[in-house]
């Protein structure tokens, strides 16, 4: 039993101290241990803050588990003395510090480190180095920032340099640049200084808290880092200027406010006074209802029968009435005599009132409204057309010998054309309440109011404003009669057809003798003459004369032939 | 040593005459006419130089101040140096492994000159030494610049033409600087210097592609460091000829 013991615990003994040697020497081999030689270092970089010291830094390698010393080996370019670092502690650990008198610049420094513990060494990779290229200054000092009190408020920033580079004589050259923010922005602003130590900031924000920090540069190198931030506060110094700005601002308000309901109230006369009412077209017997119903002839009608009023008192004036007298025989005679007398006036007065339009009713109504508002301003208006057509004295005469050859004067009371405007003989009447009128020639076409009178002379026009009853002259014979023609046979004379609506007719009070017509005035109607006067030729069968409810006379049929 | 700045602070010599091509009348006749100087007006532009008119007052002395001439070359000389380091670069980012090729710079044509290594020494040369001594540094380069910039076009490189424009106007405001300088110089009445030009005396970079990449890249580097040292001591000059201003240096 106890051999079994014994030779059991001899065998594991034995294995464990042979696993113990395993592990020994596995653990030597690995180095796991700790000892090693050490890693390969790796230079970082090299800097110059001022150009007159420049430091290495370098990166340590494993250090393999011992104590690793670290050296650096640096040479100049011309020479192939190698040198040691002459200071390893001012810039801190794996550092080396060159002090100015181991510096020289525009020389290149070839420069390694080695790593070195009992069990070997290892060497970085060499770096060249000329202290011309690695220049970094240290950041900008005392960084203050104040208010300052010009004309305008304005931030004052000023630094100064870092503390070891000599920019006095020149020998190194550095460029500032600043950051700024407000407290509560979240971008900062890029402002470049050049080569001055101070910078203005112009109206800062009343109230607010600004950040400054600069950093610097050498004229071929790198930037530094930032300086510490510098705050400023900026008191609300526009206050009062605002205060000022919104009482003006409300005071205006006001005043417009006051412009607008004075304006509201007085719309009307506002309006009237910008925006003038364009007068009508002042054409006498122009009927702007007829021109929205789009009945032509009637419009037409109407301008043609504007009158031909007799002037007021003017010497000059033609004859203008027709004198209808008495000539049985063909020698009827129709001589104008000038009455002068403004007998139309009342026909012509009227005339606007006496007539309405068939139009629909709502147009009817505005028209009437019109008519009546412009009723007086037309009736004046009217009556001195008239009396322009009256007056003419342009026209020469035609001379011919009879008078009664002269044509009416045509109906447009702007123009009249030469040969019409001569007056016609009068019409007189036996009754000494003729009223006056001038005849109207017949126009061709109606569109032509002031041109293209027809030539054709007769004497005495009649007209009938009721469309469909129009006795109208058709000419005058040799021998001075009228020769009267109802309107349903104009077609074949080609013959105008005239929309008179005279304001200047008179109304036929009577036949008597049956060739003695009998005008009569007062009546706003365009009258109609019926009946060949004098003249045997004419003769007007079945038409007569009649008067129809507005006091228009009316065709009928015409029975005497005697005259 | 030569004249010190202090009698020449404030006033140049009041006969001015074009740069280029007017030789020295003799004393008893001295025109005055409208000078150029011919320095560039910002630093950075990559275009040519431009001429900067000079007025001058002869009978009054109203002249321009010398520290604004020095802030025109320092404009010119940082310039330089801009584009040189500009150049390396885009050599080196093609063919980065050209640039660990190169020998030492201590072979440049231009180490015999012996220039400062470190501030103390640079700062205890009077203005003129300084001058006289940027003048020679510019001399020595003008003809290697010439070799670079012509040899630019046939480079065996990727960005050819990139190279060809920068070289040129290396070349270009380094005559620029060099003329302005001479004349400048010649106004203060500085003597000729201990500092003696070496000019470049090579006539091609080299027979193969790779040696010719090779000594453009060298040639380069060594007018880098070159170009950084004229533009230290002119800014050095320029502080010195600014002493009202601090606010130049």
């Amino acid at each position: 039993m106890e051999k079994g013991f014994a030779r059991v615990w001899r065998k594991t003994g034995t294995r464990l101290t042979l696993l113990y040697l395993l592990l020994l020497l596995v653990g030597r081999m690995n180095g796991e241990a700790g000892v090693a030689p050490p890693g390969k270092p790796r230079l970082i970089n090299c800097r110059s803050p001022e150009k007159e010291t420049f430091t290495c830094w370098w990166e340590p390698g494993s250090s393999g588990g011992l104590p690793t010393s670290y050296t650096l080996f640096y040479r100049k370019e011309n020479s192939d003395v190698v040198y040691e670092c002459p200071d390893y502690i001012t810039a801190g650990d794996n550092s080396c510090f060159f002090d100015k008198n181991h510096t020289s610049i525009w020389v290149n420094y070839n420069i390694t480190v080695v790593a070195q513990n009992a069990l070997g060494n290892a060497s970085s990779d060499p770096m060249d180095v000329d202290v011309m290229n690695i220049v970094q200054p240290h950041h900008p000092e005392n960084v203050t920032v104040t208010l300052m009190q010009g004309e305008n408020l304005y931030l004052q920033v000023k630094w100064q340099p870092p503390r070891m580079a000599d920019t006095r004589s020149g020998w190194i050259t550095l460029t500032y640049e600043l950051l700024v923010k407000r407290e509560e922005d979240d971008e900062w602003e890029e402002y470049f200084a050049g080569l001055q130590k101070q910078y203005q900031l112009f109206s800062p924000h009343p109230g607010e808290t600004y950040m400054v920090k600069v950093r610097c540069k050498p004229d071929h190198g790198y930037w530094s880092e930032w300086s510490a931030t510098a705050y400023v506060d900026v008191p609300d110094y526009l206050p009062r200027e605002r205060s000022v700005w919104m009482l003006l601002a409300v005071f205006s308000a006001f005043v417009f406010l006051i412009f607008m309901w004075v304006l509201a109230l007085k719309k009307n006369r506002v309006k009237h006074c910008l925006l003038p009412p364009v007068p009508g077209p002042k054409i006498k017997g122009f009927d702007s209802c007829l021109l929205k119903m789009e009945k032509s002839e009637e419009i037409f009608n109407g301008l043609i029968g504007l009158g031909f009023r007799p002037p007021s008192d003017s010497g000059d004036l033609l004859v203008d009435y027709l004198e209808v007298s008495e000539s049985i025989q063909s020698e009827s005679r129709h001589s104008l005599s000038p009455n002068g007398k403004d007998q139309v006036k009342d026909s012509v007065a009227d005339h606007s009132g006496g007539h309405l339009c068939d139009v629909p009713a709502i147009l009817a109504e505005k028209c009437n409204k019109e008519m009546e508002a412009q009723g007086d301003v037309q009736t004046e208006e009217s009556l001195e057309t008239v009396g322009h057509l009256a007056g003419n004295d342009n026209h020469t005469p035609n001379p011919s010998a009879a008078s009664s050859n002269q044509p009416c004067v045509q109906e447009s009371p702007y123009h009249v054309p030469e040969e019409s405007k001569q007056g016609l003989d009068p019409v007189t009447w036996d009754n000494d309440e003729l009223s006056s009128y001038r005849g109207n020639a017949p126009v061709h076409g109606k569109s032509h109011f002031n041109s293209e009178y027809v030539t054709e002379r007769w004497q005495g026009c009649l007209q009938v404003t009721k469309p469909t009853e129009y006795v109208e002259v058709q000419k005058v014979n040799q021998e001075n009669t009228l020769i009267l023609k109802p309107k349903a046979e104009e077609e074949m004379e080609d013959f105008l057809q005239l929309g008179l609506r005279g304001q200047d007719y008179s109304k036929v009070s009577e036949l008597v003798n049956d060739h003695i017509l009998l005008l009569e005035r007062g009546s706003t109607t365009p009258n109609t003459y019926c009946g060949s006067l004098g003249s045997p030729v004419q003769q007007q069968p079945k038409q007569t004369l009649c008067q129809g409810p507005n006091g228009y006379v009316e065709t009928f049929t015409v029975q005497s032939s005697s005259y | 040593m030569g004249l010190g700045f202090e009698s020449h602070l404030g006033c140049l010599a009041t006969d001015w005459r074009p740069v280029l091509g007017v030789s020295p009348s003799p004393p008893a006749l001295r025109p005055v006419l409208l000078g150029r100087l011919r320095f560039p007006v910002t630093p950075y532009e990559t275009s040519g130089s431009e001429d900067v008119l000079l007025l001058s007052l002869f009978v009054h002395c109203h002249c321009v101040d010398f520290g604004d001439l020095m802030d025109r070359a320092v404009q010119l000389s940082d310039k330089v140096h801009f584009l040189s380091t500009s150049l390396k670069s885009d050599l080196d980012y093609h063919l980065p492994a050209v640039g660990k090729k190169i020998p030492h710079l201590s072979l440049c044509h231009t180490s015999p000159l012996k220039t400062p290594m470190d501030k103390n020494q640079v700062l205890s040369l009077s203005e003129s030494e300084l001058l006289s001594l940027v003048q020679s540094l510019l001399l020595s380069w003008t003809d290697a610049l010439l070799l670079l910039s012509s040899e630019a076009s046939s480079l065996p490189h990727p960005s050819t033409s990139t190279i060809q424009v920068k070289a040129k106007q290396l070349r270009e405001n380094s005559d620029t600087l060099g003329t302005g300088l001479s004349r400048l110089a010649h106004k203060m009445g500085s003597s000729s210097s201990s500092y003696i030009p070496l000019r470049y005396t090579e006539n091609s970079l080299g027979g193969d592609d790779d040696s010719r990449l090779v000594n453009f890249h060298f040639l380069l580097s060594c007018f880098r460091r070159d170009s950084h040292k004229i533009d230290n001591f002119l800014k050095i000059l320029r502080c010195r000829a600014n002493k009202q201003k601090p606010d130049m240096c």
